[in-house]
């Protein structure tokens, strides 16, 4: 049984089936690739699977559970975080902060020692975020506010904050977008490294290169369904796939 | 029933009121994206204007100058209607050019602290200008001989004619709105003020516009009604103003009949009460008038919720900046240090200025949590601290409850309160929290405040409280012929810096970085596993529980409380100077409290100058806008800004 299993999940906008019956399984330790052309409704499942919008129909499977109904927060402490397209970090908060608010999940009562002791925080919280940090080259940017510093490194925050609670399964939704070939590279490499240690990855990113080369399968979606779910090799040669990315051949074409 | 009748027709003329100020606070909405919550206190100076040329006056607003221009008699109906018309014309005018044009693009809290400063110096100037007799009566203007309606229901005509008034302005607004070329542009600024531009238009002159005729606006309904209803400095600035507020949000600021409709009901509704008071037993005696506009304007939150309008939620919502806790000797021992001398060694009208910035300063803190910290806005503080100001007075008299217990539980009673309050922004945030928590505070001032089962017999000083006591040591401020004791000083002093330094803490600790994620950023924090839900109301429950101990300090201070130390413009007062102190920081917070009324800052300004004296609360009150303007994230974040920019620090890595 897969980590992640979508059922028939389907999100509709008015009259708009933004997705519609998707099915897809993410396999617990792979690196697992979505894309599609602009409008196919990726974030739209990304956000369907984070809660972040409501599903009308279908079902949502996380490491056994059902999680259809679940709100965002309890998704993302089951195990289940992601990134947003936007970043959308925490602005007030420094580098190492932004990390540790999202590594760190006390209980209401924790306020009541807060006030005492502010410093306490837990050891394992800590030493996780520092190690993100450091696996991600950012130790040296720990006490900065995100607005000093440029987008390849908010890019890279908003991925690490991600990372932070050490959870099962992270969406990334388009951590490449407006990285350069060298920086979009070295985060292809750590995504692999992410994986290797054990976590699970749903990558949506345009970045064809990046997603053929580092993901382990790939689904391919066009107008909010699955037309292709397969190995990288297959995805490369599927007909599908390129008609949905470059238009239908002509028909008395070179067949 | 046809009791009833008669008294919902009694209300027709405070309905029309209460319709009236909603639509001009839907225009003023439409134009500009500001909710004035100076437009009642706006229209009442024009009111007053009106009825001092009926006596052959005019009153000029600037101090120093003279009081009034005299005429050699009443000026007669129209040309004082006309000059008073000019005048809130002039002023909405003003008001638009001076305050909330540079404030456009400033944090939304802003504008509230502005618009706060507005209704403090309107109020001072009504106080010093009609200090002999606030409550003018104005004679007739619209026909008032009784109208029978029907057999046992004869009712006076004029506020029927009032409401009919304000339904024919609502259709000419209507038919504006619908059908000219204005209205369309008018919408479509608030929807999208970059539409308006590529038509043509200044979004800045549309809402110019609004402000004068939403002005022009407020002031007729306020003179019309002038015969009705007495003058005086508040009842058309807040008594009138919430149920509009109400009454505005149920049309989402935008649809013309649903605010005219609602407004009339809360009028005429409210009028029914005082029969369904003496029909039945069980209906409040105290509050229910009040209740109303807070119920209605909880119903359109829960109701329309996501679709109330805020375009400031969207783009300008935002908050100062939150620096970092430095906690070392020099913030912490200095201060303290000094403070504790200065309260020994100084006489006790310095000592007195020095309690009360103290007080000041935690009611600071407890703002500094849920604005600074969680990014809520609550225009009910000095609520939350009178409902823990007159439990302590039951838990200490009439139950014995000692003194470290009775303050810790009356505040927790106040952080009751205070997540009760505070609900709503689950829902809404920006200017309609303030809304909600603005007629919530009023609520609670009106239900619990004034109704003698609580807060005991006013004539005879309100609820008493006993000095508080530890170990046989009495700290209390008065003890036998001693009347300013230094103790009571370090006693408030201690527990201002307990609080202060709990609340650094809580910057510094995994719950403050929760509340500043939230603050930052709603969605990602959920997407971080933060229960959003959960983060707010402990900020409302922390803040409201220091709001608590703030008012048992100020109840200890008195000796007794009562309903006028905890009512709005109190609350409205302290979030002002909170912010213009900086909401974000402790230290900010021991710079509101410095600058607070009656503090360190005005009694040396006192000593310095000579006397400010009458003038304090409209230096205040100008001195808050001034700094609202020129320092829209607070003194200490302009100190900052300022010295960051020296530093230039802002290298991109």
């Amino acid at each position: 049984m897969a980590l992640l299993e979508a059922r028939g999940l389907t999100v509709t906008y008015g009259g708009v089936r933004a997705n519609d019956a998707i099915n897809l399984d993410c396999a617990a330790g792979a690196l697992v690739g979505l894309i599609g052309p602009n409008g196919a409704g990726k974030t739209t499942f990304i956000d369907a699977i984070t809660g972040f919008t409501p599903t009308s129909e279908g079902s949502v499977t996380f490491d056994g559970r059902d999680i259809t109904r679940a709100g965002p927060s309890a998704r993302a402490r089951a195990g289940l975080t992601r990134t947003f397209q936007s970043l959308e970090l925490f602005e007030d908060l420094t580098v190492r902060d932004n990390l540790l608010a999202a590594a760190e999940w006390p209980a209401w009562h924790a306020l009541f020692i807060d006030v005492i002791a502010p410093r306490r925080r837990a050891a394992r919280a800590a030493d996780r975020v520092d190690q993100i940090l450091d696996m991600m080259d950012l130790t040296d940017l720990a006490d900065r506010l995100p607005a000093e510093l440029s987008h390849g490194r908010r890019r890279l925050i908003s991925v690490a904050r991600a990372f932070a609670a050490d959870p099962q399964l992270v969406l990334l939704d388009e951590p490449a977008a407006g990285l350069d070939t060298d920086e979009s590279r070295a985060l292809g490499v750590l995504l692999r490294k992410v994986v290797d240690g054990g976590m699970t990855l749903l990558l949506v990113d345009h970045d064809m290169g990046l997603v053929l080369d580092v993901c382990d399968h790939i689904n391919v979606i066009d107008f909010g369904s699955v037309i292709a779910s397969a190995p990288p090799a297959a995805i490369r040669n599927d007909r599908a796939v390129i008609e949905a990315y470059l238009g239908t051949r002509h028909k008395d074409g070179d067949q | 029933m046809t009791d009833y009748l008669f008294f919902l027709l009694l209300g027709s003329a405070a309905g029309a009121i209460i319709a009236g100020f909603g639509l001009g606070l839907l225009i003023t909405h439409q134009g500009s994206g500001v909710v004035n919550f100076a437009f009642g206190a706006m229209a009442t100076w024009a009111g007053y204007v009106y009825a001092d040329l009926r006596r052959g006056a005019y009153p000029f607003p600037i101090p120093g100058l003279p009081e009034r221009y005299h005429f050699a008699q009443d000026v007669g109906f129209w040309p004082a209607m006309l000059l008073a018309m000019l005048t809130a014309a002039a002023l909405g005018l003003l008001v638009h050019l001076v305050i909330f044009r540079p404030l456009t693009q400033a944090p939304a809290l802003a504008n509230i602290v502005a618009s706060i400063g507005l209704v403090i110096v309107i109020i001072s100037l009504i106080d010093r200008r009609f200090a002999d007799n606030a409550g003018l009566r104005v004679g007739p203007i619209l026909p008032r001989e009784p109208v029978t309606i029907m057999a046992d229901v004869t009712v006076p005509r004029d506020g029927l004619w009032l409401a009919a008034l304000v339904i024919a302005i609502a259709a000419a607004l209507w038919v504006i709105q619908r059908f000219t070329r204005l209205g369309l542009v008018i919408r479509a600024a608030a929807e999208n003020e970059k539409g308006a531009v590529l038509l043509g238009y200044s979004p800045a002159l549309l809402a110019a516009a609004t402000f004068v005729g939403a002005s022009v606006l407020g002031a007729f309904i306020v003179i019309m009604a002038s015969p009705m209803i007495q003058l005086s400095s508040t009842v058309f600035t807040f008594a009138f103003l919430i149920p509009a507020l109400g009454a505005a949000m149920v049309g989402r600021f935008r649809s013309i009949w649903p605010t005219v409709v609602t407004g009339l009901a809360i009028g005429m509704v409210q009028s029914s009460f005082t029969k369904l008071q003496g029909d039945f037993s069980w209906f409040p005696q105290y509050g229910a008038r009040d209740g109303l506009p807070f119920i209605i304007i909880i119903g359109a939150m829960i109701l329309l919720g996501e679709r109330l309008p805020d375009r400031s939620a969207v783009s300008t919502w935002k908050l100062p900046a939150v620096p970092a806790a430095k906690v070392n000797a020099l913030t912490v021992v200095v201060p303290i240090a000094t403070a504790a001398v200065a309260l020994l060694l100084l006489g006790p009208l310095w000592r007195g200025a020095i309690m009360t910035s103290l007080i000041g300063i935690v009611l600071s803190l407890s703002l500094v949590v849920l604005t600074g910290f969680g990014g809520q806005t609550s225009l009910a503080q000095m609520a939350f601290a009178g409902v823990a100001g007159f439990t302590l007075s039951k838990l200490a008299i009439e139950w014995n409850v000692p003194f470290p217990i009775a303050p810790i539980l009356a505040s927790l009673v106040a952080m009751v309160f205070g997540v009760i309050v505070g609900l709503p922004a689950l829902r809404v945030r920006g200017t309609n929290l303030a809304i909600v928590t603005l007629a919530g505070g009023v609520a609670i001032t009106e239900f619990v405040f004034k109704n003698p089962k609580y807060v005991g017999d006013v004539s005879t000083g309100g609820a008493q409280i006993p000095n508080p006591e530890l170990f046989g040591w009495d700290l209390g401020l008065i003890l036998g012929d001693q009347a300013s004791r230094p103790i009571f000083g370090i006693f408030l002093l201690v527990i201002a810096s307990i609080l202060a330094l709990a609340v650094s803490n809580i910057r510094r600790s995994s719950s403050g970085r929760r509340m500043l994620a939230t603050r930052s950023n709603e969605r990602a924090a959920s997407a971080a596993g933060i229960d959003v839900a959960r983060v707010k109301l402990q900020v409302f429950a922390v803040s409201s529980f220091i709001a608590g101990l703030g008012g048992c300090l100020i109840a200890y201070r008195f000796g007794s409380v009562s309903e006028s130390s905890f009512g709005t413009i109190a609350s409205l007062t302290v979030l002002a100077v909170a912010y213009l102190g900086g909401i974000t920081c402790v230290s900010g917070a021991v710079t509101a409290g410095l600058l607070a009324t009656s503090g360190v800052a005005f009694y040396g300004l006192t000593q310095a100058t000579g006397s400010v004296g009458q003038w304090e609360a409209l230096i205040g009150g100008v001195l808050l806008i001034v700094m609202a303007v020129a320092n829209p994230e607070g003194i200490a974040g302009g100190i900052r800004a300022r010295l960051a920019a020296r530093s230039s620090a802002g290298v991109i890595v």
